[in-house]
């Protein structure tokens, strides 16, 4: 470890420098109002105390956060039964086809969302254009609409996150070496299986990497249910946003997004606790053990993994 | 692949196309809509073109987002993947914190980042306008660049690397030659996420700009209460047609190149 | 071990440099001479029409710098966050004005200075938000009324709000995702104040629409107009604005004022404390209330106008409508919205159990 690398030295200095000022630093700022408290004429006033998570300890905040982790992970869910097979298929397009495919997802996200949002309501109305296909098709006979509901919120949801899901499984994706999958089905494993034993575990950092990047932003996200939906319950975001605008109780908002932080951020970890087990007894007993991907850098690498992919593959075949 | 297989994942794609394109029909459509309020189709016109051409401020604050998502897309995009690349392969003191902040960036409401970054850059004494709002796109992107390179190396085979330095490649020449080819598809896709980000930041970018600098997503958030002119429509369409001509341009020019 | 002592020295170095760079921007910020031919201007989107700015800008030569925010609230956060500095006019709505100058982050109007502030007209003027409106000059205003579809109930059978716990309504009721203007319209049907402060009327406010809940289709958070006109509701609140643009897109859509009043609001100019164009932010203030200025700022946006000038030359169709032209019995028992101070943590915790169904 003696040689001098200076790109390394470089690369460390300038994230850190940039994360710490402008996420850490911040972030410990908000930390430090979630234990002060309230104040009269500026918005927080320097008092020491726990109340505002006690305040969060009420059956009122429980139902909020479960309702939008509920919806959260509703539509990621949707985003990758919609994302995975889509990504799947850019993935094994021509190869000089692929970035024009993977660009063409995201055009679209370039108009500006409350306008993608509107015409989401043109379409989805009564007697919008929805209702209108539907009656030429015959399938129904009066003016039908789909707003405010559910299924508004799903789609409105889906439609703004899905390239979230579609570029990192995609990223993903891309890298899988085909022959493994050519070499379980020589060694006789059906595409079923292959895609479990193989194709799955391979693809899985970007699994979660997608939910992890839909699922996130969506729990703050609340202005298209309140668009779509009719706005008649109320998400984490739209508390948090309450919390620092309209009541101006600057506490309790900081407050709320810190446990909501936290929550996940211990989800995480529970993750990474997990995979790492998984990838310490697989290193163990490396004869049976197939390797299950999604590791992190504090699970180790294992070489072999697609090899034993293949093996195991054709082990159940 | 059997065959059915191979229709049925013809059908996904181009059913996942029309689902993300079908809104964006309706919006140039409508911006040919002779209706000034309603979503009702009213008859043809050209107005709504005439009057955006008219709208020089909304045309400024479109090209400041354009501006600042290329760079802030940019810089997010070398910092993310760097990010990620420390955090996958370096010891370093405060890694564990680094990767935890990644994650809490990403879930930080808009609002709270909006806020903690105002009152960070007024403690700082900087002025509010092009550079606070580059800033904190950057910092609202970055993380969506850290998570898919991370994904994306997360099979990655570290010995390539030592064989390289073993070579007597330097760390950069390395990153240059092993790790960033691997990388590249995953360091693309970040981009566009954090261009995609950056176009239609509503909240934070209200915080951390200042009186003289306006961006789209804030004039177009800023009108549901007086509801939103259709010469948004028409800027919509414009900007989604000048896209996608030059993504067409730039096609035929690999593809001339290549031959 | 090396390394690490090389890291922690780079990140010093790099920490230093910013910290230098910060710095430098800070002294090199240039000194803004006394009064530039610029103001700044902070309000809704296209709120003042551009045909309007481009022709100020041609009259007194100053530029005009308009920036936008998405709610009054977000507006005040960071007004007060950067303590009236930089902006030069801003719009706040009703009680706005009050909490703003509480915090002492208004300027007085000198209306020497407003040589068109007599065009306003005494009913918008004095009210309790602004006493002897020192801070605030009324530009544009307004009700929040309730509006109702020809095809489901007979107009003339609705007189209060009340009515919106008819049978015919169920599932078809819009209310404001605003938790003022719902709790306000609420309170009225009691017969309260709709800026009580009192927690058993605000509690009964909060039954009142939870009973009323089952039947609501829709909070409301942008333009409830476009729910009435593709009639995707048939019964609720809505601004005079939206009404009249509502009930001329759609003929079976009716403005009624109930009987218990409707909430008022108006959205006031005002001067942060501190602009650094206030001369400019006056010349621009009386331009806009000249009668013929104000006349096509109304025109545009279909809301009342507090310009008594501007009233006399209005296009017959606003002038006629009761919608945008209230008559005094109109607005009978109508109250404009004010600060209720901390009963505001009140409202809010009412409003959350209301939404969260407990």
């Amino acid at each position: 470890m003696t040689r001098r690398r200076p790109f390394r030295t470089a690369s460390i200095a300038v994230v850190w420098l940039w994360l710490g000022l402008f996420a850490l630093l911040p972030n410990l700022g908000l930390l430090l109002v979630t234990f002060l408290e309230r104040g009269e004429s500026d918005f927080v006033s320097l008092v020491f105390t726990w109340d505002n998570y006690a305040r969060l300890a009420d059956p009122v905040f429980v139902r909020i956060l479960g309702e939008s982790l509920w919806l959260a992970a509703a539509s990621t869910l949707v985003c990758l039964l919609i994302g995975y097979p889509f990504a799947y298929a850019v993935a094994t397009a021509r190869r000089g086809l692929r970035p024009w495919l993977l660009l063409l997802v995201v055009i679209p996200f370039w108009t500006n969302s409350l306008i993608r949002t509107y015409a989401l309501i043109i379409i989805l109305k009564s007697q919008g254009i929805a209702s209108n296909v539907l009656m030429a098709l015959g399938l129904v006979s009066e003016p039908v609409s789909f707003m405010y509901g559910e299924f508004a919120v799903f789609t409105g949801l889906t439609y703004t996150l899905l390239p979230f899901m579609i570029l990192p499984l995609y990223a993903s994706i891309e890298k899988l070496d085909k022959r493994l999958l050519d070499a379980a089905k020589d060694l006789g494993a059906s595409s079923l299986r292959a895609f479990w034993h193989v194709t799955l575990p391979l693809t899985l950092p970007g699994i979660v990497a997608g939910c992890m990047l839909v699922f996130l932003p969506s729990l703050g996200c609340f202005y298209i249910p309140e668009i779509l939906g009719g706005a008649k319950s109320m998400l984490i975001g739209n508390f948090i946003k309450n919390q620092f605008l309209v009541a101006r109780d600057w506490p309790l908002g900081a407050a709320a997004s810190t446990i909501m932080t936290a929550l996940l951020v211990l989800m995480i970890i529970g993750y990474w606790l997990s995979s790492r087990r998984v990838a310490l007894r697989e290193r163990k007993g490396a004869d049976t053990g197939a390797a299950t991907a999604g590791r992190t850098p504090d699970g180790g690498h294992d070489m072999t993994h697609g090899a034993d992919g293949a093996r195991r593959a054709r082990g159940r075949a | 692949m059997t065959l059915r297989l191979r229709t049925l994942r013809t059908w996904l794609v181009w059913l996942v196309y029309a689902f993300l394109y079908v809104p964006i029909l309706v919006v140039i459509v409508y911006s040919f809509n002779d209706a000034r309020y309603t979503t009702e189709w009213k008859g043809f016109t050209l107005k709504w073109y005439s009057a955006l051409a008219a709208n020089g401020p909304l045309v400024d604050a479109a090209l400041n987002s354009l501006s600042v998502a290329t760079l802030a897309a940019t810089i997010a995009t070398v910092l993310g993947t760097l990010a990620a690349i420390c955090i996958r392969r370096y010891r370093f003191p405060g890694r564990k914190v680094l990767h935890g902040c990644i994650y809490v960036l990403t879930v930080s409401p808009d609002i709270v980042m909006g806020i903690s970054l105002l009152i960070f850059f007024i403690a700082m004494g900087v002025q509010l306008g092009f550079w606070t709002l580059l800033a904190a796109h950057v910092t609202l992107a970055l993380p969506f660049v850290t998570v898919t390179v991370l994904a994306r190396l997360a099979e990655f085979d570290e010995q390539l690397i030592e064989a390289a330095r073993d070579l007597g490649a330097s760390e950069w020449r390395a990153f240059r030659h092993v790790l960033l080819p691997l990388a590249a598809p995953a360091v693309a896709a970040g981009w566009l996420l954090s261009f995609t980000l950056s176009m239609d930041d509503v909240l934070v970018s209200f915080f951390v700009t200042g009186p003289t600098f306006e961006v789209l997503p804030l004039r177009v958030y800023s009108m549901v209460r007086l509801g939103v002119k259709p010469d948004i429509n028409a800027l919509s369409a414009v900007m989604f047609t000048l896209t996608i001509v030059l993504v067409l341009l730039a096609q035929t020019l690999t593809r001339t190149r290549r031959k | 071990m090396r390394t690490k002592l090389h890291a922690a020295r780079a990140a010093l170095v790099m920490v230093g440099l910013a910290l230098a760079v910060l710095a430098a921007t800070m002294f090199a910020r240039p000194a803004v001479a006394a009064e530039e031919k610029v103001l700044h201007v902070y309000n809704w989107s296209e709120y003042v029409p551009q045909s309007v700015l481009d022709r100020f800008s041609k009259e007194t030569g100053i530029k005009v710098v308009y920036t936008t925010y998405e709610s009054n609230e977000a507006m005040y956060a960071k007004i007060k966050l950067l303590k009236g500095v930089g902006y030069d006019v801003v719009v706040p709505s009703t009680y706005f004005i009050s909490m703003m100058r509480d915090d002492g982050l208004l300027a007085k109007i000198d209306k020497t200075r407003l040589k068109n502030f007599k065009n306003l007209s005494p009913k918008v003027l004095d009210q309790p938000f602004d006493p002897g409106n020192e801070y605030s000059v009324p530009y544009m205003w307004g009700s929040a009324g309730l509006m109702v579809n020809r095809k489901v109930v007979d107009p003339a059978s609705i007189t209060s709000w009340n009515d919106l716990n008819r049978p015919e309504f169920a599932g078809k009721v819009i209310l404001s995702d605003d938790q003022r203007d719902s709790m306000g319209v609420a309170l009225k049907a009691l017969g309260y104040s709709v800026n009580s402060t009192n927690e058993a009327e605000i509690k009964a406010a909060y039954e009142w629409l939870k009973k009323l809940l089952p039947a609501v289709r829709v909070f409301d958070v942008t333009a409830s107009k476009q729910a009435f006109i593709s009639e995707e509701v048939a019964a609720g609140l809505i601004w005079n604005g939206d009404a009249y643009i509502a009930a001329s897109e759609n003929k079976n859509l009716v403005y009624i004022y109930p009987k218990e009043g409707v909430p008022l609001w108006v959205d006031s100019l005002a001067i942060p404390v501190g602009a650094k164009h206030k001369e400019n932010a006056h010349k621009f203030i009386d331009f806009l209330l000249r009668p013929d200025v104000a006349k096509e700022c109304v025109e545009e946006y279909n809301y009342s106008t507090p310009n008594v000038g501007a009233q006399k030359i209005l296009s017959p169709d606003l002038a006629k409508s009761r919608i945008t032209s209230p008559t005094d019995a109109d607005l009978k028992n109508a109250e404009f919205t004010n600060s209720v101070g901390n009963a505001l943590e009140v409202y809010e915790k009412y409003w959350e159990m209301l939404k969260t169904g407990s």
